[in-house]
Parts: C-alpha cells; sequence; structure tokens
C-alpha cells in the first residue's frame, strides 16, 4: 500500500513537472539577461521550501493564524455603500455599451481590456491589498439589494417572501464551474476578443446572478455561487484588511484564510483557479504550440474525424484546459491521500476540506506570476480607453492620445516579480497547512510528518509555475 | 497519429531539471517518512 502510494506520488509529481513548458500566456516578457540559467530558481525555490518548512517545525509549535484577533479600524456610512454599488453598475453600463456600440478592434474598444486585464487581474492583485472591495462595487449585487430594498419598501412593512434554502450539496460547484467556463472563454474559445460577445456574456452573467440572487437570497448566492464574487473573496482572506458590515478592521496577514468554510466545491473551485493559470501558461510554449507539438497533433486527428479546424483547435484546448485542472486536482489529492497516511483516524475527504485554504495563497502566486507583466502593460491602455471607450476618436477626460510605456519595467525585473511571487505564495501555502495540522493532529510530531506530504505539493507546483514562467520566457 | 514524446526530446529534456529538485524532494521525504514509521513503532495509530 505504501509502496502504491510512494510510486503514485512520485508519479504525479513528476508528471506535474513535466508536462508543461510555458507561461506568460498573456503577459509580454522580452528578452532576458540573466546571471545563471532559469532552472536554477526551481532549485533555490525548493531549498527556500525546505529551509522554510524546517523553520516551521523547529519554531512554530502551536497554532497562531487559527483565531487571529481583528483590530477594528472604522466604519463607512451606508450612503458610501450605494455609491459604491451605483459605481460598480455604472462601469458595468459603459462597459457592455462598449462591447455592443464601440469599434470590433479589440485592443481599441473598452471591452475586452476591462474584463481581462482589469476584472480578471487588477482586482485580484488589489484585494491582497485592500481586502474584497468588489463586494461593495459588485454590480448585480447592488442591483439585487437595490431591487431587494424597493420590494420590501413598496410592501409598506408586509412580509416579504423568504428565499430558498441555498443547498449545501451544491456548495461551490456553481462558481467552480463559472469559473472554468471563463477560463475556457479566455483561452479556448476562438472569438475570445470580440467585444460584442463579451458584452451579451457579461450581460447573460449579470442575469444569472440576479435569477440566483432572486431565488437563494442575495448574500447566500454571492458567498457560493457567484463565480467572480467567490474568486475575489478567497483572494481577499490573505489580506490584512477585512470589511464586514460597512466596517474595516485589521488582522494578520494571512489570518483570514483558514476562515474558509470549505463546503461542497471549494476544493474543485481551487483547482480550477490553478489548473487554469497553468494551462494558460502550457498553452503558450513548445511543448503545446510548436511544430509537431500536442496541440496541433491532437487538433489534426479532430479534423480527420469531420471536425474543422476551428472546432478541432477548440476541442484540443478544451482537453488540455480539463488535463491541467485534473492535474493540479491530482497532485493535491496525493498530498492529501500522503496526509492520511500518518493517522487514518482522519478520512481524506476531511483533509481534503480542511488543508483546501491552503492553496489560496498558491492561487494568487500563479496569477501574480503569470499575469503581473500583462497587468503592468496592458494595465495601461485603460489610459486611453477611458477616454475613448468605444474607440472613436473621442476624447472624454483628454487622455485619448496617452501610449503604453513597454519600458516600466525591464524583462529581468519581470522574472524576479515572478519567483519572488511563487515562492512567497508556496511559502505562505506551507505556512497555512502548518499551522492548520497544529489543531487538526494531537501531537507537533504528527503534524509535522503530515506535512512532509504538503512540502511535496508545494515543491511540485512551484516547479511546475517557474518550468511554465521560463518556458515562456524563451 | 502522435509522434512519440522522444522524438521531441531536444525540445524538453532542459525540463528534468524543473523535475529533478521535485523527485529529490519526494525521494528524501519518502525515506524520512519510513524512519519516522519505524521509530515510532508498530503499535501506534
Amino acid at each position: 500500500m505504501r509502496k502504491r502510494l510512494a510510486s503514485g506520488v512520485a508519479a504525479a509529481l513528476a508528471a506535474a513537472a513535466l508536462l508543461p513548458s510555458s507561461a506568460a500566456a498573456h503577459g509580454l516578457v522580452g528578452k532576458q539577461d540573466l546571471p545563471i540559467p532559469r532552472w536554477l530558481f526551481a532549485w533555490a525555490a525548493t531549498v527556500v521550501l525546505v529551509v522554510s518548512f524546517v523553520a516551521l517545525a523547529a519554531l512554530w509549535p502551536r497554532p497562531r493564524l487559527e483565531r487571529v484577533e481583528e483590530r477594528r479600524v472604522l466604519s463607512v456610512p451606508l450612503v458610501l455603500e450605494v455609491l459604491c454599488g451605483a459605481l460598480g453598475v455604472a462601469a458595468f453600463a459603459v462597459t457592455v455599451w462598449a462591447g455592443f456600440e464601440g469599434t470590433q478592434t479589440a485592443t481599441a474598444n473598452l471591452m475586452p481590456t476591462v474584463v481581462y486585464v482589469i476584472f480578471w487581474v487588477a482586482i485580484p492583485f488589489s484585494t491582497l491589498l485592500l481586502g474584497n472591495l468588489f463586494a461593495a462595487f459588485n454590480p448585480w449585487r447592488a442591483v439585487a439589494r437595490a431591487a431587494g430594498w424597493l420590494f420590501a419598501r413598496g410592501r409598506r412593512g408586509g412580509e416579504t417572501p423568504a428565499p430558498l434554502t441555498y443547498p449545501a450539496w451544491l456548495g461551490r460547484w456553481p462558481a467552480a464551474l463559472g469559473i472554468l467556463f471563463f477560463a475556457w472563454v479566455e483561452l479556448v474559445y476562438v472569438n475570445r476578443d470580440d467585444p460584442t460577445i463579451l458584452a451579451i456574456m457579461a450581460l447573460l452573467y449579470a442575469g444569472t446572478q440576479l435569477v440566483g440572487m432572486t431565488l437563494y437570497g442575495v448574500e447566500p448566492w454571492t458567498r457560493n455561487a457567484d463565480a467572480f464574487a467567490v474568486y475575489f473573496r478567497m483572494f481577499s482572506m490573505l489580506s490584512p484588511l477585512h470589511w464586514r458590515d460597512r466596517t474595516l478592521y485589521v488582522r494578520p496577514v494571512l489570518g483570514g484564510a483558514p476562515r474558509l468554510d470549505a463546503g461542497a466545491g471549494t476544493v474543485p473551485m481551487l483547482c480550477v483557479m490553478i489548473g487554469t493559470v497553468s494551462f494558460d501558461g502550457l498553452s503558450q510554449g513548445a511543448l503545446w504550440t510548436g511544430n509537431g507539438a500536442i496541440a496541433p497533433e491532437l487538433q489534426q486527428r479532430f479534423i480527420n474525424l469531420g471536425f474543422s479546424g476551428e472546432v478541432a483547435l477548440e476541442i484540443a484546448f478544451t482537453i488540455g484546459l480539463l488535463f491541467m485542472v485534473g492535474l493540479v486536482s491530482g497532485v493535491y489529492r496525493l498530498g492529501v491521500i500522503g496526509m492520511h497516511s500518518v493517522r487514518t483516524s482522519h478520512s481524506t475527504e476531511e483533509l481534503s476540506r480542511r488543508f483546501v485554504h491552503s492553496l489560496i495563497p498558491i492561487s494568487l502566486a500563479y496569477v501574480v506570476a503569470h499575469y503581473f507583466s500583462l497587468l503592468t502593460y496592458q494595465g495601461q491602455a485603460m489610459a486611453y480607453l477611458v477616454s475613448d471607450p468605444l474607440g472613436n476618436g473621442s476624447n472624454v477626460f483628454g487622455t485619448a492620445t496617452a501610449t503604453i510605456d513597454y519600458n516600466l519595467i525591464g524583462p529581468n525585473g519581470v522574472w524576479y516579480v515572478q519567483v519572488a511571487a511563487l515562492v512567497l505564495g508556496h511559502a505562505c501555502g506551507l505556512t497555512l497547512a502548518h499551522d492548520r495540522a497544529l489543531v487538526v493532529y494531537d501531537r507537533v510530531r504528527d503534524a509535522t510528518r503530515s506535512q512532509y506530504w504538503m512540502l511535496a505539493v508545494m515543491v511540485a507546483f512551484t516547479s511546475l509555475g517557474l518550468w511554465l514562467l521560463s518556458a515562456a520566457a524563451q | 497519429m502522435i509522434a512519440p514524446p522522444f522524438a521531441h526530446l531536444g525540445h524538453w529534456y532542459h525540463s528534468l531539471l524543473y523535475l529533478a529538485p521535485v523527485l529529490i524532494v519526494v525521494v528524501v521525504l519518502w525515506v524520512q517518512e519510513r524512519r519516522e514509521r519505524r521509530r515510532g513503532g508498530e503499535g501506534e495509530e
């Protein structure tokens, strides 16, 4: 049994680090001139993680993050919350309007940049520093709350029908599938940059959220099923700032993550978050797209089955996307099975849920490493897009002639940020897992032994991330 | 037909350098875990 487990772990980790190739799918990386080979960074990162593991085992004998104290800093008036919601709705409306009415050239229309750079990348970055501000600006939540308020007011104190109970078995599965679908659009769908199609999708998404909130209540739906609200809220759990009921609290960094209620669908959600970004990297590398690589070969197979070239390519990429999500899930699962072998009184299902919050910093590390250059460069496009959202030559704020400065940060600087993000993110994941192990296991020795497996998982994810990044930079 | 991976060995052999630390860590931890199990005794659960 143990032999089988060990060989299984080795095989999965081997596959994890072998599969890939590239990275900054949507990143813009110039030629780097590094003092040492890129692969040495993976070795150095491994050393850092092993040293962190030893330090945690020796210097962190009691849980410190499970019950952190939050200190109240300030409260904001209701009117400010209403204003934020209104701003969110206005921004959503302008973006959708630009998608329909503006030029259909992706780089000149506000819609694609807002969706793929601001919404998908800038908000996760900002939540780490500022907490979950998206909750205040969430347009569909604002509309649902306003509608609920108007409805209650219209009934003049009469009873409003109670929402249905959100099914526990459904949990965060809708959010996981929502993020998977968004990633599919971003990475697989051939018309991903079409502003009109993006606008239609945005409206459909908002409509779905409104229906869900009407049925199950605004907060239960937002906490579980609104894919982006769940996505941003998870990242905000790492932040030292915590917004709750219009009040700002401060807490230690990482202190919010142990509070993650890991109900149904939470593990798949985090595996989707990491796996989709991993595929973004893989899909840019020579192993996937080069001469004689996997994607063209797969595409040819589906063409031979009678599909058009375009559809065959989408099928090939869909397989790759699902494969990477499955790979990440498999590596995490093996780590959990390893932990289970230390003390079998905890089921693998229980361990899987209790340690899943340690994947949050890894997911954020992948996002930062993968999209940092995209945000740095393409984020500047917002300067001219806000002045000319339709791409028709208008200049509302006088910034329509702004340009992107590609010298803002050099290729080496981008690489160092990426490496630092990956190492720091995985060290944070190790810390969270170690802290939780001290609660799950009675004895420190068992807790440390259980974390051997999580260390292996963290090293595998770090090497995978660096491998993806290095392949993209070549 | 999909080309066997070894046909493109030149494209990805350097990837083994990223795999090596993972394998080393797994092997070392596995050996350490076995040692600790032995030290911990059979009756422990």
